[in-house]
């Protein structure tokens, strides 16, 4: 989200002197932006990453340009209905973090939380309904919602209705995972088309649909290929490159030209070098702007985001036969609902195809959804064997996220895995088992003691627990491990 | 014995199977189980349930998918207690005929997993006739009423006047609310949140499950419902019958915040927003602000009897005990300051009352048994025993500010630790106020401890903010963050000035939030301690951008109201 430093802070100075006016210079940025993306690419990106990049800056910059293409929608919105119409779907969370490019974030969390906002509620859709109230942004016609994974969707959806008049769908996403539950949304589903049919005035066509969903299964079966590829090989991206890819997966997949992208980046990752650092999977969102997770995980020789849970959040194959039912059934089964055992779940599943090194989440400021269950996470991780830290931050809001906080935690959970690698090496080397015990401990100790005293969360149970991790060690190498849990 | 939380809960089915059922409502002292099992940002309420969950000796809890942070207390009860009947059930949103007819289908799920567990029998006939049994008792009892009227008897009217009338509304009210009413002599009208509703019971002979279902889901809808749009019409009509609303949020639950933000605009009544965390703690904070709002309902109220006779002057004498300063203030019937003390708060707070008062009387050149009436205020108000009564500083500063300088119509008050903003009328009456007392940044304490940092003193810490150069941004939120970002910017050169003035216009952001939030009108004074920082003072200057009324002794102004309400008191 680079633009020039003058026009950012041009754009939010008139922003926020007239909100109601900065439309157009926002709009120009991002058109700019969406050129810059094309024709200069970032430096030092992998080819992959900065076609994503161009893709996703001109998919908003189009869509935005032109007011009636496009329908709001969260990011579990089902875009692949939404496309058959000829719509785009612009999720609010994604335009949040657009708006941040300007870095309005701040003067538009305040302007929401001063109408009454809770301060503790998700910096995305405080950031959007402050673009709402103060007017910053234009309204679309029609918006749609689910009530996957977060509280906040009906709410804001409801919230715009009022305040701007904004009809929107909300689909109702059961909590179990039944036949019952697929034939209550599925019947919603339905209902949405038919919705938007009367909206737009245009026709809904099935068939449509499920040329969509043969793409969609393609695309996701591609993916997974890339994610393995990416655990090999050294693919230079930044840490908004998986939050770019999060997009596609929820935006535009299903679409011809996200599946050529996918095939494209299948192919180029494999004239890369081998990636012999350290391999992180990523769990919840990331904080793009943070400046210590930007000089470890951005083009980093040393450490990479292999993939990110969010990205494949949804990992069914969908039967095309049934196009209502299979959408249903993907929303139904994506890993933010149901129980977080079922979340756990299925990042253990991807844990133990990509044998990432160590897992990171971040919990982002408001979203209960991911740090409630935390700390589960972390015990199904540490059954497998895997490391894992857990980052408070903010995803959007830089107030909520202490860089040297977060910088610390990072820096000895990165030292430990280190460390972790020499204790291999000497195991290797045949040395007894009671003088490594020995040392382990010492280490063990200084780490968690050094941690306790910058975070509670951070070094619990990595160090303390580590003699049966061993044990259960072998299992998880063999991929057995998650099933002991489930 | 099942716990439960929801009103949705189908509770009536498993009373029907001789099951004891508890609605929980949480009273803890902290969360230490809970920030560990869970994260400490996950709803108050939620972590309360858990705690209570885990000192009570319940055989199972039954949750509905409510909100995320249910879900998550769901995840961790299951997994703390895999003996333990902990259940899930799957509430639809959507009250239509489809999500009748999936939640009937759960419901019997439900009790299909109940009867594997505990081996009792659940019989539909039995259960009709419980409902049966239930309506004809309500019907006997007369309670038919309304639903959302909740029992209001045992509030007299005092001293002959009616009482003021208060509606609650917004998350799941907590006992405190209603008892706090019901000393103050206030009337809780209604209760629409989930704890004061009456249960909504349907009962068709040939289609019992689904009727009851059916009546579940009609009840009034809480904000997780599809269609929560018609509460809008509801709450309007319900508003109009009372004097002021207490809208009520849980910290870490944001739904019923969007609520708030849109009805403010349109409600015809005055609004609390009162948020509270399920603890014990917090019965205090929500003590301040309900007598503050009642005192701004009904301002007009209180006449005692007269306590001097004869000719003499007559004094009153106010009492403000802050935390860091406790003041006091002698005003004679000519409404003139005769004379003030102010004093550092120590350890205890009544230790400090009586050496202001003594203070205050040696300058004064008068004995306690000249004072005919004495009021204190601020947080130490109900431990100072000498006082005749207590009014709340909301109302003290109100007061007190209009007597300085009658055009004032908003008032900024930054004390040791807390900040408020109180907007008045032109009779000097609180209008709307809103109070930051649970955290640290935007408060005098903040400037102490960065102040400690940068290794000046507090008095220092403004004055060579004036004399900055270069613009620095303290972003942290949190008083602690922002320490440590004040160390990173010492670790990087900065100058002294330069970071004091960032400070002070970080206490002027968190400052300049609570006035908009009171929708402020010119006509600014600012009190407390920190109206004597010049630095504060100028950067909340700028981004009000209008000046600030300063009076010479700004720490004395809750005292003066104080010693208002007294006069007041003896002119009856």
């Amino acid at each position: 989200m680079w633009l020039a430093d003058k026009y950012i802070d041009y754009v939010k100075e008139q922003a926020v002197e007239k909100p109601e006016e900065s439309w157009g210079k926002l709009l120009l940025g991002f058109q700019a932006n969406k050129l810059r993306t094309k024709l200069l690419p970032k430096k030092g990106l992998a080819k992959g990453y900065q076609r994503l990049e161009a893709m996703m800056m001109a998919f908003v910059a189009d869509s935005l340009a032109k007011p009636g293409s496009y329908v709001w929608g969260n990011i579990f919105a089902p875009c692949e209905i939404i496309q058959c119409l000829g719509l785009h779907t612009l999720s609010i969370e994604c335009l949040a973090c657009y708006l941040s490019g300007y870095h309005l974030e701040d003067y538009l969390i305040d302007y929401a939380q001063n109408s009454g906002m809770a301060p503790t509620l998700c910096s995305y859709h405080k950031t959007f309904v402050g673009a709402i109230d103060s007017g910053v942004i234009p309204v679309p016609r029609y918006a749609v919602t689910t009530s996957l994974s977060c509280d906040g969707n009906l709410n804001t959806f409801r919230y715009l209705e009022k305040k701007k008049g904004v009809p929107f769908t909300f689909l109702d996403v059961p909590y179990r995972d039944d036949k019952a539950s697929v034939e209550y949304l599925a019947g919603q589903l339905r209902e949405l088309a038919g919705r938007l049919e009367e909206q737009f005035g245009r026709r809904f066509d099935e068939e449509k649909l499920r040329e969509s969903l043969r793409i969609e299964n393609e695309t996701r079966r591609e993916l997974v290929r890339f994610f393995e590829l990416q655990s090999e090989r050294r693919y230079p991206g930044e840490l908004i490159s998986h939050l770019y890819m999060m997009m596609g997966m929820h935006l535009l997949v299903g679409t011809q030209q996200f599946l050529d992208l996918i095939r494209f980046m299948v192919e180029d990752i494999q004239t890369y070098p081998a990636f012999t650092g350290k391999k992180i999977l990523w769990s919840h969102l990331l904080p793009f702007y943070q400046e210590s997770l930007q000089s470890y995980f951005n083009t980093n020789e040393n450490y990479q985001i292999i993939a990110s849970d969010i990205i494949i959040d949804s990992m069914e194959m969908l039967d095309e036969e049934q196009p209502f039912h299979a959408l249903a059934e993907k929303i139904i089964r994506n890993l933010y609902n149901g129980s977080y055992s079922h979340k756990a779940q299925m990042v253990g599943r991807l844990a133990a195809k990509l044998r990432p090194d160590a897992v990171i989440q971040f919990c982002h400021w408001g979203c209960k959804q991911s740090s409630g269950g935390s700390i589960l996470l972390k015990e199904q991780m540490q059954k497998m064997d895997i490391p894992m830290l857990i980052l408070d931050g903010d995803g959007i809001d830089k107030r909520n996220s202490h860089d040297g906080q977060i910088k610390t935690r990072l820096e000895a959970f990165l030292e430990m895995l280190e460390g972790e690698a020499e204790d291999e090496d000497r195991n290797a080397g045949e040395e007894t088992a009671e003088a490594e015990r020995a040392e382990d401990g010492n280490a063990e100790e200084e780490t968690a003691e050094a941690e306790r005293a910058e975070d509670e969360n951070a070094g619990e149970g990595l160090a303390g627990d580590r003699e049966e991790i061993r044990e259960s060690g072998e299992d998880a190498g063999n991929g057995k491990g998650e099933k002991k849990r489930c | 014995m099942l716990g439960y939380i929801c009103k949705y809960a189908p509770v009536e089915v498993f009373a029907s199977m001789g099951v004891e059922m508890r609605r929980i409502e949480p009273d803890v002292t902290n969360f230490n189980q809970a920030d560990m099992k869970m994260h400490p940002n996950i709803c108050s309420f939620a972590k309360g349930v858990l705690e209570e969950a885990m000192g009570e000796d319940y055989e199972g809890i039954l949750l509905t998918t409510c909100c995320d942070s249910i879900r998550r207390l769901y995840d961790v009860l299951k997994e703390e207690y895999p003996e333990k009947f902990i259940y899930m059930l799957d509430t639809p949103r959507i009250t239509k005929e489809a999500g009748v007819r999936l939640y009937e289908g759960r419901i019997r799920e439900m009790l299909r997993e109940y009867e594997a567990f505990s081996g009792k029998t659940f019989d539909e006939e039995r259960f009709g006739a419980c409902l049966r049994e239930l309506l004809e008792r309500e019907a006997a009892a007369g309670q038919g009423a309304a639903a959302g009227q909740t029992g209001v008897e045992g509030i007299g009217e005092v001293q002959g006047k009616r009482p003021v009338r208060i509606g609650v509304l917004g998350a799941r009210a907590n006992p405190g609310i209603g008892e706090i009413l019901e000393k103050e002599g206030a009337c809780l009208s209604f209760d629409l949140t989930c704890t004061g509703l009456a249960r909504k019971i349907l009962y068709e002979a040939e289609d019992v499950m689904g009727a009851y279902t059916r009546g579940l889901l009609s009840q009034f809808p809480c904000m997780r419902m599809e269609q929560a749009s018609n509460r809008d019409e509801l709450i309007r009509r319900y508003a109009d019958s009372v004097d002021g609303i207490i809208y009520h949020t849980v910290q870490f639950c944001d739904n019923y915040a969007y609520e708030y933000a849109w009805l403010r605009n349109w409600l015809r009544r005055p609004v609390l927003l009162l948020e509270t965390d399920y603890t014990r703690q917090s019965y205090g904070q929500m003590l301040t602000r309900i007598q503050a709002f009642l005192e701004s309902l009904q301002a007009k109220k209180r006449r005692p009897e007269r306590k001097t006779e004869g000719e003499r002057s007559m004094y009153v004498l106010g009492i403000d005990s802050g935390s860091t300063s406790t003041n006091a203030v002698i005003m004679d019937q000519d409404r003139k300051i005769k004379a003030f003390s102010v004093v550092r708060t120590g350890a205890k707070s009544g230790v400090s009352a009586q050496k202001a008062l003594e203070e205050v009387l040696g300058k004064a050149g008068l004995s306690r048994e000249d004072i005919a009436w004495i009021v204190s205020t601020g947080y130490g108000r109900v431990s100072i025993d000498f006082a005749d009564e207590n009014v709340t500083e909301i109302s003290c500063h109100g007061k007190g500010a209009h007597y300085f300088n009658p055009g004032i119509r908003t008032i900024l008050d930054i004390g040791g630790q807390d900040s408020k903003a109180i907007k008045l009328n032109e009779q000097g009456e609180v209008k709307d106020f809103v109070m930051n007392d649970k955290c640290a940044a935007g408060t005098g304490r903040f400037l102490e401890m960065i102040a400690r940092t940068l290794e000046v003193s507090l008095d220092e810490l403004g004055e060579i903010a004036l004399a900055s150069q270069e613009d620095i941004e303290i972003t942290s939120m949190c008083s602690v963050f922002a320490e440590s970002e004040v160390i990173s910017l010492i670790a990087n050169n900065k100058e002294k000035a330069d970071i004091a003035n960032g400070v002070c216009r970080a206490v002027a952001g968190k400052a300049f939030g609570l006035l908009r939030r009171v929708n402020m009108e010119p006509g600014f004074m600012m009190t407390g301690g920190v109206a004597k920082n010049p630095g504060v003072v100028r950067a909340v200057e700028e981004k009000i951008g209008a000046k600030l009324y300063i009076c010479q002794e700004p720490e004395i102004v809750g005292a003066a109201g104080a010693a208002l309400y007294a006069l007041e008191q003896m002119e009856g």
